[in-house]
């Protein structure tokens, strides 16, 4: 193998090199930002449970169970970041040129970004449904069902995200073009930034919800429909980011 | 690779720019429509029967904020189909 340089990253002999590095930086892209919003997520909900079982000890079995469902829903972003991390660490046998190690780089960012959002999202929810719970405790069945309806729509932004990372990872780009390149770029940079801002506010609308239903069981089903009603717009943002990024990779 | 000529460099940006318009434009109405719903719910809660006023109040407030979403979008779509 000819010597790399920075010089010669960018000319055609170089071009395995940059491939390799750009999937490498994509992947550290994924993975940490992912873990930075998996993390506040699942500790703020591990945060509420812990004050909750300390004013309700008589329900700590059930706030330690609904806890760890949230977590799970939690986590899943964060796996999802994991296993594109993991393609782009191991998965690349790639033919290298620029446009796919800009492709590489901007399923990192996609994943990554979008993970952070829904988790922190996600989290929110979960940890208001353990504050709720430790309130009244014999809300249990609506709390989780409303819990787990709120989460899906919150991670459904992340889900936008991991279909542009796998478009980007998969498909083929053998054009060494600048201006492809830096399209590529851009679809992963509106798939993930995207979805930052969709995730925490259906999160936000998913929290207030749970919250609610604890509070007055009765109007639990107006609740949900309130709830999904607000997602659903709050979710619009993140579809037309998704709309970009796609016409950025099919229509340039 | 090709000599990279100062048109190409335009292209390449403004593709780059669309998709940084659209993706931090998403963030502020993803989270401030979410807030709305928040609210919203939180006053369904407290009061149950004002909840065709409060998801009506919800919604305006939620496509105000939806418009700076939609300018987002509008300045990415140029950038990418104005063909510079």
């Amino acid at each position: 193998m000819d010597e790399i340089t920075l010089k010669n990253l960018f000319a055609p002999e170089g071009m395995a090199a940059l491939t390799r590095l750009c999937g490498y930086l994509g992947a550290a892209f994924a993975i940490g930002m992912a873990a930075v919003g998996t993390g506040v997520g699942n500790g703020h909900t591990a945060d509420e449970a812990c004050s909750g079982m300390t004013r309700q000890p008589a329900a700590k079995d059930s706030i330690l169970r609904l806890m760890l469902i949230s977590q799970a829903v939690t986590e899943s972003a964060a796996i999802f970041a994991l296993v594109i991390s993991l393609l782009l660490i191991f998965g690349s046998n790639a033919l290298p040129s620029l446009e796919k190690a800009l492709a590489l780089l901007a399923a990192g960012v996609s994943v990554g970004f979008g993970a952070a959002g829904a988790a922190l999202g996600s989290g929110l929810t979960g940890a208001n449904a353990c504050k709720g719970l430790a309130r009244h405790p014999r809300t249990q069945g609506a709390l989780t069902v409303t819990m787990l309806t709120a989460q899906a729509v919150v991670q459904t932004s992340v889900v936008f995200a991991l279909v542009v990372a796998l478009i980007l990872i998969i498909s083929s780009f053998p054009g060494n073009s600048f201006i492809r390149a830096m399209a590529l770029l851009g679809a992963g940079i509106s798939a993930g930034f995207g979805a930052i801002g969709p995730g925490i506010g259906t999160g936000l609308a998913g929290s207030q919800a749970v919250d609610g239903v604890s509070r007055n069981p009765s109007a639990s089903a107006l609740l949900t429909r309130t709830m999904l009603l607000g997602q659903a717009v709050a979710q619009s943002t993140s579809i037309y980011s998704l709309v970009i990024a796609l016409l950025l990779i099919f229509a340039i | 690779m090709d000599a990279i000529t100062g048109a190409d460099l335009v292209r390449a940006m403004m593709y780059l720019g669309a998709g940084i318009c659209m993706g931090f434009g998403a963030i502020g109405p993803g989270v401030g429509e979410g807030f709305a719903a928040g609210k919203a719910c939180e006053g369904i809660a407290r009061n149950p029967e004002n909840a065709g006023l409060v998801t009506r109040t919800m919604l305006v407030g939620q496509a105000v904020s939806e418009s700076t979403g939609i300018y987002s979008l509008v300045i990415a779509l140029i950038m990418i189909f104005s063909g510079v």
